[in-house]
């Protein structure tokens, strides 16, 4: 995929949940840039739509209407088998939860998004560096029940970079973990920001997490304020 | 392309070291019933079938019946007819039996059970009956007047005549009614051999025949030939005819009389048993997999979302079905094996028409097992496709 200016354009993109008889419109219309390099951190307050927007940029979604473009490629109507080699080679996802394979170690979660494309060998090396660059070199087998909550967020970011994507998603990655592990995490997202160069969009609604990022987005009311 | 295809055994590798002892036990466990009740039910039913048919083989007809060409009464030349059935290549053995024309009288009751003339050591070349004597021995050579009857000539427990000679004992005088005129016979044994039709008949030696009626001197009423291999009756009867042999010539299923409705009725029920247990089977293992791939659907979603391609998910929980399956198969076959075949061998079922142990078809125990292994690969199949058909975000958040 050839390299664009913005790795991701988004224009006036709407999505309506229905939650039973109610529909409730998450997005109206939201349009916005994420260059190269960008650490953008999106904010806003709980069922405000960003999330929402996170899902549909991480092509874990569809919206209703709008267009999102990838380095330059509309994805919206694109089929789920080129979606879902996009997210594999393109884009590192990272859930609030967490989101481990239960039976797979640490070193196993990391290396399989990269047993995908090369060979089991440099998957394991690779997988290896990235959880050593998180401090859980001495952590490799250790299933995620082993492991603490920062811990297991350290494990979904590594997982995340394994196939060095253009972008990085995080949606509320320190919602679920204390004030130390939190901030460990969130230095881990500024040192890949800003000695590695990769794209971040992370969603928050800690005020004091705002301030890891070069430019903050409020959402409210499924529009950009 | 190539490294991805080794993604399915990764990861069924991992699940099946991370998966609960106890539930994949139970999993195994539950499986393995499901094969047991399809391979117990056929094989107890062909063990039925299988016994009757052995039965009537052993006691009564032997492989094949020849009978005498139609409008003639007797095969004559009996002897000589035994001698050349018996050097046909895949002939065993051959005797010749003749119904007595005549009624039984014991004390004041008279029944009319069949009477059949023998060569005592013929017979028991093509025949059980004398190895099934409970009472008294079997006929020998040049026994004149002595007479060997069946279990149910006596009235005995469980008998099913209504006229019988209940209370006789060895020893006792029975006359034989020919013609009007009675001929005194020593009764010299009972036998019992497990099957009706068989249980109901009486024997004497073709030398007592002699004496009675000079007529039927080597004429019988029918053949019985017994062959190498049971199933090529047919071939063996075109060798037959090949030696000149003429007659009528029957199969022992075409002589099995009412056992073959009893038969075709075994068949019948255990081809409908068959069809549920599979419906049993397939529900139970559909229900297995079914209810541990939803509890996958997190994992599931997880892997779609870091770009892990559905067809490669597919193969995984199709995979490990598989193995659920086999390994159910492989346990349900030892069990049966090694427990209920020895247990049912050594207590067979006793039925009127003979002792019934599990038959091993083995041709029919790998097709259900086969079967099995199917009915895992769609139930893996079926609901992994609608799982990875279903939305990330559902599947990630369980809903």
């Amino acid at each position: 995929m050839s390299k664009n200016r913005d790795v991701i354009q988004v224009k006036s993109l709407e999505k309506t949940y229905a939650l039973g008889e109610i529909k409730v419109k998450a997005l109206r219309g939201v349009s916005l840039s994420i260059a190269y390099g960008d650490f953008l951190v999106v904010t806003g307050r709980n069922g405000s739509g960003k999330s929402t927007l996170l899902h549909q940029l991480g092509l874990l979604d569809h919206p209703d209407a709008g267009e999102i473009f990838f380095a330059g490629q509309e994805v919206t109507l694109m089929p789920e088998r080129r979606r879902t080699e996009l997210r594999l080679r393109n884009i590192g996802y990272i859930f609030q939860e967490f989101a481990l394979i239960p039976e797979l170690t640490a070193l196993e979660n990391v290396m399989l998004p990269a047993m995908m494309i090369g060979a089991r060998g440099s998957a394991r090396k690779r997988a290896q560096e990235l959880l050593a660059r998180v401090d859980l070199e001495n952590n490799l087998d250790h299933l995620p029940s082993q492991l603490s909550g920062g811990e297991q967020q350290k494990v979904a970011i590594a997982r995340a970079l394994i196939n060095d994507p253009m972008i990085i998603f995080a949606d509320e990655p320190t919602a679920n973990l204390d004030s130390i592990a939190a901030t460990d995490v969130i230095s881990v997202f500024q040192s890949l920001n800003r000695e590695a160069d990769h794209t971040i969009v992370m969603v928050t609604h800690e005020p004091e997490e705002t301030a890891c990022g070069n430019r903050v987005i409020t959402i409210a009311d499924g529009l950009i304020r | 392309m190539k490294n991805e295809f080794k993604i399915p055994f990764f990861l069924l590798g991992r699940f099946m070291r991370g998966s609960n002892k106890w539930t994949l036990s139970l999993v195994i466990f539950l499986l393995a019933i499901a094969y047991i009740n399809l391979i117990f039910v056929n094989s107890l039913f062909q063990g039925v079938i299988s016994a009757s048919n052995q039965q009537v083989i052993n006691t009564s007809t032997g492989n094949i019946v020849i009978t005498p060409v139609e409008g003639q009464e007797f095969i004559s030349n009996a002897e000589a007819t035994v001698s050349r059935a018996e050097q046909a290549d895949e002939v065993n053995a051959a005797a010749a039996e003749t119904e007595v024309p005549a009624s039984l009288r014991y004390q004041v009751i008279d029944a009319n059970f069949p009477v059949i003339a023998i060569d005592p050591e013929q017979e028991s070349r093509v025949t059980n009956i004398s190895q099934k004597m409970i009472q008294g021995s079997y006929l020998k050579a040049g026994d004149t007047d002595q007479i060997i009857i069946g279990r149910q000539v006596t009235g005995a427990q469980g008998a099913q005549n209504l006229s019988t000679f209940e209370g006789i004992q060895v020893g006792d005088k029975i006359s034989l009614v020919v013609s009007g005129i009675p001929h005194e016979f020593t009764l010299k044994g009972i036998f019992y051999s497990k099957f009706l039709e068989a249980d109901n008949r009486t024997f004497v030696t073709r030398q007592a025949l002699d004496g009675l009626l000079p007529d039927l001197h080597d004429k019988a009423s029918n053949i019985i030939v017994r062959i190498a291999k049971t199933g090529t009756e047919q071939t063996v009867i075109g060798q037959l005819r090949d030696r000149g042999i003429t007659g009528t010539f029957n199969t022992w299923e075409a002589m099995a009389g009412q056992l073959t409705t009893v038969v075709d009725s075994f068949i019948t029920i255990n081809a409908l048993l068959t069809t549920v247990g599979f419906l049993i089977a397939a529900v139970t293992i559909f229900i297995i997999i079914y209810v541990d791939i939803s509890h996958r659907r997190q994992e599931i979603g997880i892997l779609r979302a870091i770009g892990i391609k559905g067809y490669l998910i597919r193969t995984t929980y199709v995979f490990q079905s598989l193995v659920y399956t086999v390994l159910g198969v492989a346990v349900g076959a030892a069990v049966f094996f090694a427990v209920l075949v020895p247990y049912f061998w050594v207590h067979p079922f006793v039925l009127p028409l003979g002792d019934v142990t599990l038959a091993i078809l083995v041709d029919d125990l790998i097709g259900r097992g086969f079967g099995v292994l199917l009915l895992g690969i769609a139930s893996g199949l079926i609901p992994s496709i609608i799982v990875t058909r279903a939305k990330i975000l559902d599947e990630i958040a369980g809903r």
